[in-house]
Order: structure tokens, then C-alpha cells, then sequence
């Protein structure tokens, strides 16, 4: 396809003149039959990526996503741009219900699936029989994040992949240091992938950080900051109980419009929330980080991190959120002097020592099913035909890395200098300039002004609308 | 909270607590029918489905620990004096479902995810937008709404579901319809979420969501009374032809046939045990039960003579029957026990 005709498409599908940074190097690339790793900025339309060549290749589009919530946000949001042939298959489908996307697999166009069920048997041998135009890896850092001590399944899509046939690859990505992008094309048995690497710099969000003494203080500096500085923003925790408590204080406190989003909502309440902060009609989300990862929300002002992110990496891809109809914006990490040991707890969560290790060797060895999520993820690896001691080490290095992580994160937040160039030096860019509206240095205070972020008139919290008035809202009656 | 209505389910006598949860959870093992129906809970059967037990076994906890419930035996959980006033006082206070039973008789878990995305596909489509998010992603669903919408796309539709609301809504307490409104979809309207309409109505989320599932049983309800509509177009293919499985209707069908179990068993080709079972889960579900088919007056009289006096069913013990009719099997034992049941609630 000559780059004249990607353009006309580009233009009779979807309405757009210009591709946004990167889309036509890893579209041009696919459309030669070349696997692409792609290291895109949150918020520049990856998914058009894989819809385009979808459009383009004869056959069906299988995209490898981590999350069920994340899944059914990019099915609704194919509906929405009038794709019709979107499934998941997603343990919230009833069996039925799969069992028939699968005997339909020729009349689907985009099957999203999670390496958990991409492994069954029965999706297998389903997706044998169709031809893969495209085998996208969304959020693809995930094998290298979750891959070895919470999900390995996410370590099996190489050999998966084997199975249907080696089919054009697509990894995508938002954040990935050379060592998680060397990590991706080596599980995925890629190593000749074009590599597209976008830098993760985001000028037009400001940096900053400020150090509270308790949580009390954080409480309080948040409630400022979600009334001083504009909105709408999303306040992210790493506990939903948290979300739930302090989005309802806010709300009681501030009179602004404040929802909990957290994966303990229904399916239902989950779409409400989306859909109303989508519509303007919430100022501020608190959410645990799975909120957003489908998101496509333009005109964020604010990302507040009430707790440490895991990482630097996923902090880039979080505060990518805010800002991306290119206007200024802030990310604002909120740091109290011991928040790191929530970060080690979690990281706890996933480890395992020598005596567990062995031990589940040994159930394993007696043929019993695992009975927690350590031996299910300690099961692949035996079925795998790892050594203890292998598998040892690697549980061992998994935990030294995120201890490393840890300290990075940590470097970002007690950084004297720059917040930018650290954040850059990271991923391996080069450092940038610092100017007025780069980052915050440690100890000074917020310039809203010049970042022309100041809050502005708030709207009230809508009252309840009776049902006839409802009823005639929703229901025109054009006769 | 989900515990406060939990409460609602205990008595002073103990009751088997698990049977409780598994009446909610909608397992209909013939023990646990069996329990639902001494313990008068039918109407519950399959009110909470899919939620895990272990729920139901944190929240028991709490109320133990609240000193509400107390455990006499093991498995059996009873109120005690406190939580006896706290169960009248909830009583008062909380949201009571009424029309549950729907439950029973159609899928309305079904019919919520159907009526929800309806609801939305016709809001948009009065608005005349194509492009929206849809409320569900559930290809079922999905599916079986665009085959509804397409056989009842006329210019009339708007009017023929906003007639059927209207009317439905019209029934209930405004407060209830309002709250119905708002929790649905449609243009320009995501919905408010449970609890988001707890803190306007000074509700708690989970009393939102009883009271959001007993209306949809009771619009199920209604639609099966005004079966012309659209909306009704979607209940009726939801609604259970019997109240039992099919293969227990089946042996049931056999049965009005012939009184010979052992007949029905060879015919059907099913052990004699599953005959019975078939036979007290029919029973137990459906008015009208022919007992006497099986309890002859020889069988009845050791029952009669033994049990007639004493009303409290859940208590009876087969060994008292035994003792002075040796030859009686537990099968007649527990079909007197249903029919005793049935014939006081009648
Ligand atoms: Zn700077």
C-alpha cells in the first residue's frame, strides 16, 4: 500500500488528515509484514494502530490485553466508533456466550482476550482456523512487570504465539526502559522487531511533588488542591477503601462532583462513572490505577498520586492521562515520610522464599491443584520444566528489581535538581531544559498562575431530576 | 449494609444458616428448597446469585460479632434478644422487596441486562445519535437487543416504550420511579450509580440495590399483566414455563400418569432416588401438589398420629415417625412434612 492510499484511508474512515506522532512509521511498517514494537506516549491513539491495518489485512485482529475492565472499555469504544465485529472473551462472559463467539470466529473482526484465556484449549484450536491478520500485545510491558511473579501467563504468549502460526506481531507500550523493551521482544521470541520509540516526555504536564508530615496533612494539602486548581482531575490511591473514604469526604467537604472508581464497582456502576466523568458531569475521579487505562478523556488538568505508584514507569503512564489535548497541565505526587512501605508491602505480596518455593515444588509433584496464587504462578513454572533453584533465582531477582524500582521512584520524589531530567534519565533521554513551567523544586510552592491552572467556578452538585422530567429528557418524542 | 439484610433471615428457633445462603444464592438442591420453604424464604430463592458464600459467611460473622445472632449448634445460627430488637427495627427502617418471587418465575437477571441497554438504544435513537458508548459490552446481550430493536423499529417505538414506562412508573411511589429513572442510561444521561443515589435519598448503597432489583421483578411483574409492548416483547421469552427443571416437570408429567414410581423410574430411565427427588422438588415449588396420590390414608396415619398436633415442621425428626412405623420411608416423612408446610401458608 503505497503512502498516498494510507492517507485517503486515513481520511474516509476516520475523518483525519494527519496521523498523530508514530501511527504511520508502525502502520507502514505492519503493512510490510515487519513485527513492531511500539513505545507510543499515553494518549496517541494506539488502538487506531491496530484498527487501521485491521481494516487493511484480511483477518482477524487478536489484541492480548491484561485487564477485563480495560478490555470491555476498547470493545465499547470500537462499538462506539461503529466497528460492530468486537468481542472479548473475558471470564465475566457467561460459557455460552464464549462458546459462541468462538463457533463465530470468522465473522469477528477484533477478538480481545487475556493471555489467561488465550492459553484454553478451546480458543486455541478456535483461533487455528481462522486466519490472524495482526497479534497485538497491548500494554505490553506487562510481560516484563507481571510476567514473572504474578502473571506468567504473560511468558507463554511467546509459545502461544508459536502455535497460531508465528502471525504479524504488535507490541504496544507507553512507557519502557531499554531493558523492559529487550525483555518484551525476547518473550515474544521478536528479536528482529522493529523497535518505534517515542520519547515519554510530555512538555505541557507540570511536575511536581510535595512532602507532607502525616496523613493528615496529605488529606488536607489534597482538599486544597482539588479546590484551587483546575479541573477535572483524577486523584489516584492504591487501596479502594481509601478511594471510597476520601472521595466521599471530599465530596461532603468541597460540594464538588467526586466519584470512587475501583474494581470492586459493578460492571454497571463502573460505566456510569466512566461515562459521567467523560460528559463533564464529575470534576474529580478517585481511582485506583486501573481506572483510565481506557480512557479517552482529553482535558484532564490534574493527576494527584495520593500514594506512590509501583514504579516510575507506571507513574508516566498514569499522569499521561492529564493533558492530552496538548494544554498545560500538573501531576502532583503527594509524599509523606514512610508512604514506601505501602510500595513493599505489595511487592511483598509476590514474593516467595526458598521453603515455599520448595514446598510447592513438592505439591506439585503430588499431582495437587494449587491452592493460592503463589503456587498457581510457581505452577507454570514447573509445568514448564524450571529447576527449584531456577525458579528460586528468579523470584530472587524479581524482588532485587522492584527494590531498584523502588529506589528510583524514590530518587524522582527527593530529587534536588530537575524533576524532568530525572524522569528522562530514566528511560534514557536525554535531559531537557528546565523552565518555569517544567517542575516543581523541592520546597517551593505551586505557580498556578503562571500555569494558568487556577480552579474555576465550580458547578453545583446536580440536584435529583424527578422521573416525568426524566422520561421526557431521555425519550424525544419525535412522531 | 448487605449484613442488615441478612439479619432479616434469621427467627429465634435456629435455622441451618447455609441453606439460607443457598436459598439466596439460588441452589436448588431439594435440602435447600426444603429449608426454604419451612423457614417461609421461597420468595428469596435466587435473589442474590452470584454472591459468593463467603460473603454471606463474613456477614453472618459480623452480626455474631454485634452479638445479634448467636450459634446453639454447629451450622445453625439464631437471634438473640438484641438482635431481635434490631431485626424489628430494620424491619422499619430498610427497604422491603415485594415483589421477589419474580425471581422464581422468570430470569429477571436476564431481563435487567436486556431492558438496560433497550432503554438505551431507544433513548439514543429518539435523539437520532448513532454514535454512543454502549451500557453493556456482553455480546449476549448485545445480540439479542439489535434483533429486538430491528423487529420493533417503527416511528412508534419511542411512544410504545415511553407509554409502557409512563404506565409502569405511574404504579409505584414516586420516590421508587424516580430512583428508577435515574439509575438508567441513555442520551446525554450516564445513570447515577448506586451510590450516588444512596446520598441523595439518604439510602445505603446495598438498600439501592434491593430496591433496584425488586423493580425490575416488579416491571417483570407488570409486563407479564400488559403483554403488548416492546418492552413486555422482552420479558416473555424470560419467563419460566414451570417452576421446576425440566426434567423434573417431566417426571412430574409421568407422575400425573401414574402413581408408580418404580414404573415412572423404568420409563424414564432414571434411578428411583432421582424419581423422588424430581417429585419433592415439584412439591415443594408448585400449588396444588397432589400429595394424597402418594400418601394414602395407610401412610398418612402413623404421620397423622405422630406429627398431627404440632406445627413447628422444621423440628420434626424422622426417628419418631420410625419408632412406631418402622416400614415408612424418609421419602413419605419429607413429602408430609412439604405438604404440612404448603397447607398452613394456603
Ligand atoms: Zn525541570
Amino acid at each position: 500500500m503505497q503512502q498516498r492510499e494510507i492517507y485517503q484511508l486515513l481520511k474516509q474512515k476516520y475523518g483525519f488528515d494527519e496521523f498523530r506522532p508514530g501511527q504511520y512509521e508502525v502502520i507502514a511498517a505492519l503493512l510490510t509484514h515487519q513485527d513492531v514494537l511500539a513505545v507510543l506516549p499515553t494518549g496517541t491513539g494506539k488502538s487506531l494502530i491496530y484498527q487501521f491495518v485491521g481494516t487493511v489485512m484480511p483477518g482477524l485482529v487478536v489484541v492480548v490485553s491484561p485487564l477485563i475492565s480495560l478490555m470491555q472499555d476498547q470493545v465499547a469504544r470500537l462499538n462506539y466508533q461503529g466497528e460492530k465485529a468486537v468481542a472479548a472473551l473475558t471470564s465475566q462472559v457467561d460459557f455460552g456466550t464464549r462458546q459462541a463467539t468462538l463457533n463465530h470466529l470468522a465473522q469477528v473482526k477484533f477478538l480481545f482476550v487475556s493471555p489467561e484465556m488465550l492459553k484454553q484449549t478451546a480458543v486455541l484450536t478456535a483461533l487455528q482456523t481462522v486466519k490472524i491478520a495482526l497479534f497485538v500485545v497491548d500494554e505490553a510491558h506487562c510481560i516484563s512487570t507481571w510476567g514473572p511473579d504474578f502473571r506468567p501467563d504473560y511468558l507463554g504468549l511467546g509459545q502461544l504465539k508459536q502455535q497460531l502460526g508465528q502471525p504479524l506481531t504488535l507490541m504496544l507500550t507507553a512507557t519502557a526502559t531499554a531493558q523492559v523493551r529487550q525483555d518484551i521482544v525476547t518473550q515474544l521470541q521478536v528479536p528482529t522487531a522493529k523497535q518505534v520509540v517515542y520519547s515519554v516526555n510530555r512538555p505541557n504536564i507540570y511536575l511536581a511533588v510535595e512532602q507532607v508530615s502525616n496523613e493528615a496533612a496529605k488529606r488536607e494539602r489534597l482538599q486544597q488542591l482539588v479546590t484551587t486548581v483546575a479541573t477535572p482531575a483524577i486523584v489516584y490511591f492504591s487501596s479502594k477503601k481509601q478511594t471510597d473514604l476520601i472521595a466521599e469526604w471530599l465530596r461532603q467537604t468541597t460540594g464538588l462532583r467526586v466519584a470512587a472508581y475501583h474494581a470492586g464497582l459493578s460492571a454497571e456502576d463502573r460505566f456510569k462513572i466512566q461515562q459521567q466523568f467523560m460528559t463533564g458531569q464529575l470534576d474529580v475521579i478517585c481511582a485506583t490505577s486501573a481506572f483510565g487505562m481506557g480512557i479517552n478523556k482529553a482535558d484532564i488538568r490534574m493527576v494527584v498520586h495520593y500514594h506512590l505508584p509501583t514504579t516510575l514507569a507506571d507513574y508516566v503512564q498514569e499522569i499521561g492521562r492529564a493533558g492530552r489535548d496538548g494544554q498545560q497541565s500538573l501531576a502532583m505526587l503527594l509524599y509523606a515520610p514512610g508512604d514506601e512501605q505501602l510500595v513493599r508491602n505489595l511487592n511483598e505480596l509476590t514474593a516467595a522464599s526458598t521453603t515455599q518455593i520448595q514446598n510447592d515444588y513438592q505439591r506439585f509433584q503430588h499431582q495437587q491443584t494449587p491452592p493460592d496464587e503463589l503456587a498457581a504462578v510457581l505452577q507454570f513454572y514447573w509445568e514448564h520444566q524450571y529447576s527449584v533453584a531456577q525458579v528460586e533465582a528468579l523470584f530472587t531477582e524479581r524482588q532485587q528489581q522492584k527494590q531498584r524500582e523502588l529506589q528510583q521512584l524514590l530518587a524522582y520524589v527527593q530529587t534536588t535538581t530537575c524533576r524532568r531530567a530525572t524522569l528522562l534519565a530514566h528511560f534514557g533521554e536525554p535531559k531537557p531544559s528546565h523552565t518555569a513551567t517544567c517542575c516543581q523544586s523541592a520546597g517551593s510552592s505551586l505557580p498556578l498562575e503562571t500555569l494558568g491552572l487556577q480552579a474555576a467556578t465550580k458547578v453545583e452538585q446536580t440536584p435529583i431530576t424527578s422521573w416525568e422530567t426524566l422520561l421526557d429528557q431521555l425519550f424525544l418524542q419525535k412522531i | 449494609m448487605f449484613a442488615d439484610y441478612l439479619l432479616l433471615l434469621f427467627a429465634t428457633e435456629p435455622r441451618r444458616a447455609k441453606a439460607i445462603y443457598n436459598v439466596c444464592r439460588g441452589r436448588r438442591t431439594v435440602s435447600t428448597l426444603f429449608a426454604g420453604l419451612t423457614y417461609q424464604q421461597l420468595a428469596w430463592l435466587d435473589s442474590w446469585h452470584g454472591v459468593p458464600l463467603a460473603k454471606f459467611e463474613a456477614a453472618a460473622q459480623t452480626l455474631i460479632a454485634a452479638g445479634w445472632l448467636q450459634a446453639p449448634t454447629d451450622g445453625y445460627l439464631a437471634l438473640t434478644a438484641a438482635g431481635q430488637a434490631q431485626q424489628a427495627e430494620l424491619q422499619q427502617r430498610l427497604y422491603q422487596p415485594v415483589a421477589w418471587q419474580q425471581f422464581r418465575q422468570a430470569d429477571v437477571r436476564r431481563f435487567t441486562a436486556l431492558s438496560q441497554l433497550a432503554l438505551q438504544v431507544v433513548s439514543e435513537y429518539s435523539h437520532q445519535t448513532k454514535r454512543y458508548y454502549p451500557v453493556t459490552t456482553d455480546p449476549g446481550v448485545q445480540a439479542t437487543v439489535k434483533r429486538w430493536f430491528r423487529q420493533w423499529r417503527k416511528p412508534m417505538i419511542v411512544t410504545q416504550v415511553v407509554t409502557e414506562l409512563h404506565a409502569f412508573l405511574a404504579t409505584l411511589a414516586p420516590t421508587q420511579a424516580t430512583i428508577f429513572m435515574n439509575s438508567v442510561t441513555g442520551y446525554d444521561f450516564p445513570g447515577q450509580t448506586d451510590q450516588q443515589l444512596a446520598t441523595a435519598f439518604k439510602r445505603t448503597p446495598v438498600e439501592i440495590l434491593v430496591m433496584r432489583k425488586d423493580l425490575s421483578c416488579q416491571l417483570v411483574a407488570w409486563l407479564r399483566q400488559q403483554p403488548t409492548g416492546p418492552l413486555a416483547a422482552l420479558v416473555k421469552p424470560l419467563v419460566k414455563a414451570n417452576p421446576v427443571s425440566t426434567s423434573a416437570w417431566q417426571t412430574y408429567q409421568a407422575f400425573q400418569q401414574t402413581a408408580d414410581l418404580s414404573q415412572i423410574a423404568t420409563q424414564r430411565r432414571l434411578k428411583l432416588s432421582t424419581v423422588r427427588e424430581h417429585l419433592l422438588e415439584t412439591a415443594i415449588l408448585t400449588p396444588g401438589f397432589p400429595f394424597e396420590t402418594i400418601l394414602t390414608p395407610e401412610l398418612l396415619a402413623p404421620l397423622t398420629a405422630v406429627f398431627g398436633e404440632s406445627a413447628s415442621v422444621a423440628t420434626w425428626r424422622f426417628e419418631q415417625v420410625q419408632s412406631v412405623a418402622p416400614t415408612l420411608d424418609f421419602f413419605c416423612f419429607r413429602l408430609y412434612q412439604i405438604m404440612r408446610c404448603q397447607r398452613a401458608t394456603a
